[in-house]
């Protein structure tokens, strides 16, 4: 029954993409839409293929994955300390606002010129770049989830003898996680981005830099199939780790409505 | 078991929308030997919670002495066992979990609290829910382990603010039960606040009336243990110390 619904579930989502697939079969070879301007289906399956075989669709996403991966590690650890901090202190938080509030709407590519000029063309400068598009999300939201902590569930851990290191592993952390997930997937969303636009700029390998390179030599094949390996692996992301992750601690806790 | 006494607690907030001082206890004297269980009653906002949260060390008070086992009360302690009306149950954790928090904080290793934990439950009847989470529990279930949660630690004192007051009426009276018989087993220290003044008589050895943040007046309850609802419900004296309680609230 369960396994059922998961697999009807499954295919209610992918079957517009298909359809979309399907469109575009029967769309380009009747309309006779230029390789320039739009590949077919089978030229972007040839493309995939051949990426596949030359081992250069792996080296693009790896290098994307793996910046990714490490920005975001980099940020959470910076970013979920510094949320409880604000959350527990009126002073810190009252500084760090307006702060925040500032670099928040700045997060993202808006950093790339300056992150090439302080790290170079390459893997710091992107680093620099997913670090930022997560880390003010996730500290905004560590910020969020401790104060939605009722103040009763600090003093029962008190008056049961929890002292300041307690309180932040046994109430504090598991009290704002399911706010520090949501933030984990919205900040990821942006970095994915952000990632894209600054692989164009500021290295010669990875998704972006592949969309970017075959633009200059019309391969428009290579392109789509840059689009779509971009957009398929957001939603493996998104929904094989990050969905069920906030679904854990969400729903067993029934959090939802309190 | 220790025992408790306030010698001449008051306290003023100050109410920053208003902008003015709010005197909310003003001279509350009051013993309570070790082992005792005392309730206080007393109309809203006559400051009942407010005393609770100064002995449970939440809020400070501003002037007289709270002493436990003859020690000042600085913040919130282990020695002090708090239940309260929203159960503050920790959602993240199991009923073994919450239950074995306390002895978690004094270090004791996982199996042996987990026994300890274990052993609680089943003085509520709850062993059974040992595994599960406090969201997937009835109100009542959860204050029953609310009330253990604080047992399993062993305080010196148990303080407990309306904690029957959010549960429906029937499950409120097997709570009392329940509450009764633990109490004559293990002879707790209690403070017992309620609006609800026959819940306040059936439990406690002495019901203290409050009234604008001074007391009332004291009122013994000498009616013999152990105590169920069964019996209490015709009981005369039961019935003749309940009305001139209800009184006393009445004109405070
Ligand atoms: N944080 C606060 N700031 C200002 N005034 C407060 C604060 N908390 C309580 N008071 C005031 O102190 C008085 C006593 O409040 P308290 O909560 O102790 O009453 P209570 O007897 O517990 O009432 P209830 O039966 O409704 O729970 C009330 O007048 C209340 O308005
Ligand atoms: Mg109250």
């Amino acid at each position: 029954m369960e396994r059922t619904s998961r697999i009807s579930a499954a295919l209610i989502f992918i079957a517009p993409l298909a359809v979309l697939v399907a469109l575009w079969a029967i769309i380009v070879p009747v309309l006779e839409v230029r390789p320039q301007i739009f590949p077919s289906v089978a030229a972007v399956g040839k493309a995939g293929l051949e990426s596949l075989i030359d081992g250069s669709l792996v080296r693009h996403v790896m290098a994307s994955v793996s910046r990714v991966a490490i920005g975001t590690v980099l940020a959470v650890l910076v970013a979920v300390p510094l949320g409880i901090l604000m959350g527990v202190s009126r002073g810190v938080s009252a500084f760090l606002t307006p702060l925040m509030r500032f670099f928040s709407v700045l997060a993202g590519i808006a950093w790339i010129p300056i992150a090439t000029l302080w790290f170079g063309y390459g893997f710091g400068a992107i680093v620099f770049v997913i670090f930022n598009a997560v880390f003010f999300v996730v500290a905004y939201n560590t910020l969020l989830g401790v104060s939605t902590i009722p103040m009763t569930l600090r003093h029962a851990a008190a008056s049961l003898g929890a002292g300041r290191r307690a309180m932040l592993t046994d109430v504090l952390l598991p009290g704002a996680l399911p706010n520090i997930v949501t933030g984990v997937r919205t900040g990821l969303g942006f970095a994915w981005r952000g990632l894209i636009a600054a692989e164009m700029i500021a290295t010669d390998v990875g998704l972006g830099y592949m969309l970017f390179v075959a633009r200059d030599f019309y391969q428009t094949e290579v392109i789509v199939l840059g689009m779509i390996v971009i957009g398929t692996l957001w939603l493996l992301i998104d929904r094989l780790l990050l969905v069920p992750l906030e679904r854990a601690t969400i729903e067993r806790w029934g959090l939802v409505s309190t | 078991m220790k025992s408790l006494s306030l010698k001449n607690l008051a306290k003023t907030y100050f109410d920053a929308y208003k902008g003015e001082h709010v005197t909310a206890i003003r001279d509350v004297s009051l013993e309570v030997p070790a082992g005792e269980f005392v309730s206080i009653v007393g109309p809203s906002g006559c400051g009942k919670s407010t005393i609770l949260n100064m002995v449970a060390g939440f809020i400070p008070h501003s002037g007289g002495d709270i002493l436990v086992g003859g020690v000042p009360v600085k913040g919130p302690g282990p020695d002090r066992g708090v239940v309260f009306q929203s159960f503050a149950l920790f959602p993240w954790k199991t009923v073994l979990d919450n239950v074995g928090f306390g002895p978690k904080m004094r270090g004791v290793p996982k199996a042996r609290r987990d026994e300890i934990a274990r052993e609680y439950l089943a003085l509520a009847g709850l062993s059974h829910a040992a595994d599960r989470y406090p969201n997937e529990l009835s109100g009542g279930m959860q204050q029953r382990v609310g009330v253990v949660r604080a047992l399993a630690n062993e305080p010196d004192v148990l303080l407990m603010d309306e904690p029957f007051a959010s549960v429906d009426a029937q499950t409120r009276m097997t709570l009392q039960d329940e509450l009764s018989r633990i109490w004559e087993e293990r002879r707790p220290t209690v403070v017992f606040i309620t609006h609800d003044v026959p819940e306040a008589v059936f439990l406690a050895n002495r019901v203290v009336v409050l009234s604008k943040g001074k007391v009332l007046a004291e009122v013994e309850v000498p009616i013999s243990r152990p105590r169920v609802w069964d019996r209490l419900v015709a009981d005369d004296e039961f019935k003749d110390l309940s009305n001139q309680v209800l009184a006393l609230v009445r004109s405070a």
